[in-house]
């Protein structure tokens, strides 16, 4: 069984851990073009190497950040994002446009 | 299973043996945010240092701590469990970052107790859960007969005692397993009162 290192719980079984995607640094929604916004949403970089990986521990609910290199299929370093997010992001909600009519 | 039903008798042997007991009537609440641990400090109770840590309080009650700002909080049999019953009553949101998380209908909870828990657990779940690498006081929120579990660990020495937490909805499959788990060490399925002595 293979074993990846949950920062909060420890070696687990891979069993227990649910993949959550590359981890990408988010433009600015209200300044960044819409193609930028669906590249981060939408698409991956699928990049042959090491890679940084958004990974849950099931069990506990816990995010964490995890290197991996995706030939080996090693995993590197798994981290807190506390590490990467010191502060809270605040998101302003866009004021509805109207529609004239 | 036939000899594994519910044993409205007192059975202290089986207690120390292997037993399982059901406490999933038992109030039981979670807090998570920032100011939780204050919070709950201020009401009285004692919080772990650490993530998977829990810590028994003076009237019975558990307070495991599940990450760096969740708390789950587990009623004694002594009041009913009235103490943490109340806490859920009582909490208010406000503008502190402290918010109550219902475990009443999310979690089924099992107290497995006696002296052959790890050897039983060993066979449902890959933790090393035995005394030297999982002491009292430890917490693991893991996988056990494949369903997500948490598993405290805060039995006194002379009562080695497991508390397991799984998806109230899989409380029949869950305790059906540990059950079948229990057979080859003559385990048994007590009532809630075989703690009252």
């Amino acid at each position: 069984m293979k074993v990846m290192i949950c920062p909060l719980n420890g070696p687990r079984n891979i069993s227990e851990f649910t993949y959550g995607g590359e981890f990408k640094p988010m433009p600015n929604p209200d300044t960044c073009s819409d193609s930028e916004w669906a590249a981060y949403v939408f698409n991956s970089e699928d990049t042959l190497g090491v890679v940084r990986e958004w990974w849950m521990h099931t069990p506990s609910s816990y995010w964490f950040l995890a290197e991996r290199h995706t030939v080996t299929d090693d995993i590197i370093r798994t981290f807190d994002p506390r590490e990467l997010f010191s502060t809270r992001v605040e998101f302003t909600a866009a004021q509805p446009q109207e529609i004239a009519g | 299973m036939s000899n594994l039903h519910a044993q409205p008798l007192l059975d202290v042997g089986a207690l120390q043996q292997c037993a399982l007991i059901d406490l999933t009537a038992l109030p039981r609440i979670g807090f998570r945010g920032t100011h939780s641990a204050d919070y709950l400090r201020v009401r009285g109770f004692e919080l772990p240092e650490a993530p998977n840590r829990a810590v028994l309080q003076a009237d019975g009650s558990q307070v495991a701590r599940l990450s760096q700002t969740e708390y789950l909080l587990l009623g004694g049999l002594a009041d009913q469990g009235q103490r943490i019953a109340d806490e859920e009553v009582s909490w208010e949101l406000d503008h502190n970052a402290n918010y109550l998380l219902p475990r009443q209908d999310s979690h089924a909870w099992l107290q497995l107790s006696g002296a052959c828990i790890s050897e039983v657990m060993a066979k449902l779940c890959g933790v090393d859960l035995r005394p030297e690498a999982f002491p009292v006081g430890a917490v693991a929120q893991t996988s056990a007969a494949r369903i997500n579990v948490i598993v405290i660990n805060l039995g006194p020495i002379d009562l080695p005692r497991f508390q397991l937490l799984c998806d109230r909805a899989s409380l029949a499959y869950f305790k059906a397993a540990v059950l079948d788990a229990m057979s080859e060490f003559n385990g048994a399925l007590l009532e809630p009162e075989a703690l009252r002595h």
